[in-house]
């Protein structure tokens, strides 16, 4: 009686995230098979090293103290390209109708791929931040802990609003255009703040001194996620 | 401290442009609109 | 209805440029270019009401469907943008003479100009999509994220910069302002509320009818 009494309230919950995790394998795997997005990304890193580079001109230490900008707005671009297809092979496969038929809670989708999308963004971090480390002669290494966490933040910050607008543009017209115009304005402060506390740490500062930084993107990163489970299923619709 | 005049009737010109534009194309907009409900014969 | 509303405004605008040429004094440490506050103060704050009832008719139409709700966040949204865009553009022409430049990357321009740009975005998504329901529910998750996002941006460009004045209007520390000053900003205030309302009602009609048609 008793187990009867409490297996629809577990139940609910671990279907909710066996769900999630389904969206979030399904994507690995397919990803892991094809590798086009992984590869393609890569390089795009590669090559964002040689246009900053160039951009910058020569002066070692213009481009040094230019790095915690360049390295964040790497990541943008990156997410940019990486993010808006997050829900390319269900539209051009024909599995919206897929997605949209999908019993229960829809918000488990967007877990699912917001937790795949973390997954994509944290591999193109860490390129880019070995390759800015060596390409560009900056020491990464050092206050690598604490840049590990404002990276976190920042990408859940990312990723979270990327996801939502990924799977909205994914249905529109000029969705390559909409998709950063809708995104850049909303992520101000996630850059703002990644920025500011990347400098921070890189110049050899405690975390301590970037507290009120973290708050506002963990704050932050609340908010977003929040939002994007509450109105996913809206998205979703038709 | 010079008069600055200029500057003030240049932000206040402007606004006053962009809200009349606004306004005159709300106009038009409804008049548009009324003109082809006019138009069209009542839906039965 | 309307058009009592516009005649309210003509006349509130009237009264608003009275109190701001007439009756204001010019003041001591701007001059004249100080003047343009009447513009600038009472635009801006229009403009957040505006994104507010962005806010309340996205949440509205997800939680209701009536387009009613759909076609208040779409205007508000239009209107709104339009606004912002005369703060900013008053803002700039205030700060030539007064800071040298016609922009700097201070705290409230900054976040002034990032809420223009997510609200032009939101009216290019609207701009988008035809369908009268995947419009609404698209507008309302942005029209939800971009107002939620306000606060966030305001203090993440804060604390990125601090350049521009101590808001006498809404920042908690107040320096007193003269009364002849308050009063004018507040008779514009009033006008410009009035404005929005006139235009707001306008052009929730048009959109109305255009459903009809």
């Amino acid at each position: 009686m008793s187990a009867c009494a409490k297996e629809p309230g577990h139940s609910a919950v671990s279907s909710y995230t066996k769900r999630a995790w389904i969206i979030l394998w399904k994507d690995l795997l397919i990803e892991r098979r094809a590798k086009e997005n992984a590869n393609a990304l890569l390089f795009f890193c590669l090559l964002l090293l040689f246009l900053f580079q160039f951009a910058l001109g020569p002066d070692r230490e213009r481009l040094a103290a230019a790095v915690p900008g360049l390295l964040w707005l790497g990541f943008i671009l990156a997410g940019l390209l990486g993010l808006g297809r997050s829900f390319l092979g269900e539209r051009e496969n024909d599995c919206w109708e897929g997605l949209r038929l999908t019993p229960g809670d829809k918000s488990a989708i967007y877990l699912g791929k917001l937790a795949g999308n973390c997954v994509l963004m944290t591999a193109v971090e860490i390129i880019l931040v070995v390759l800015f480390g060596v390409f560009y002669s900056v020491d990464l290494w050092t206050p690598a802990a604490p840049l590990a966490l404002v990276l976190g933040l920042g990408t859940i910050g990312l990723a979270a609003v990327g996801t939502l607008f990924a799977a909205m543009t994914t249905q529109v017209r000029a969705r390559e255009l909409l998709f950063p115009v809708l995104l850049l304005p909303v992520q101000v402060p996630v850059l703002l703040a990644t920025v500011s506390a990347t400098q921070a740490l890189l110049l050899g500062q405690p975390l301590a001194d970037v507290a009120h930084w973290l708050k506002l993107l963990a704050g932050a990163d609340l908010v977003y996620v929040t939002i994007g489970l509450l109105t996913f299923e809206f998205v979703l619709e038709g | 401290m010079p008069a600055n005049w200029g500057y003030v009737f240049a932000a206040y010109g402007i606004a006053a442009v962009a809200l009349l534009t606004y306004w005159r194309r709300l106009a038009r907009r409804a008049r548009a609109l009324a003109a082809r409900r006019a138009a069209k014969p009542r839906a039965a | 209805m309307t058009r009592a509303l516009g005649w309210l405004t003509v006349l509130g605008l009237v009264a608003g440029l009275v109190a701001g040429f007439g009756y204001a004094p010019r003041e001591a440490v701007q001059g004249n270019v100080q003047r343009i506050m009447y513009l600038h103060v009472p635009a801006v704050l229009t403009a957040y009401l505006a994104f507010g009832l962005v806010l309340a008719g996205s949440i509205g139409y997800l939680a209701t469907r009536r387009p009613g709700w759909d076609r208040l966040a779409g205007a508000a949204g239009e209107i709104g943008v339009l606004f912002t865009g005369l703060t900013i553009v008053s803002g700039s022409i205030w700060g030539k003479p007064t800071w040298g430049t016609w922009w700097t990357w201070d705290a409230r321009l900054t976040s002034t100009a990032v809420l223009f740009c997510v609200y032009v975005g939101y009216l290019l998504l609207r701009s988008l999509i035809e369908d009268p329901d995947a419009r609404a529910r698209y507008a309302a998750v942005v029209g939800i994220l971009g107002a939620v996002n306000i606060p966030i941006v305001h203090f993440s460009v804060k604390w990125w910069r601090a350049l521009h004045q101590p808001s006498t209007i809404l920042g908690p520390e107040r320096s007193p302002i003269d009364p002849a000053i308050g009063l004018a900003l507040f008779v514009n205030w009033v006008a410009f509320t009035l404005l929005f309302a006139y235009f707001l009602a306008r052009r929730m009609e048009i959109a109305r009818l255009e459903e009809q048609t």
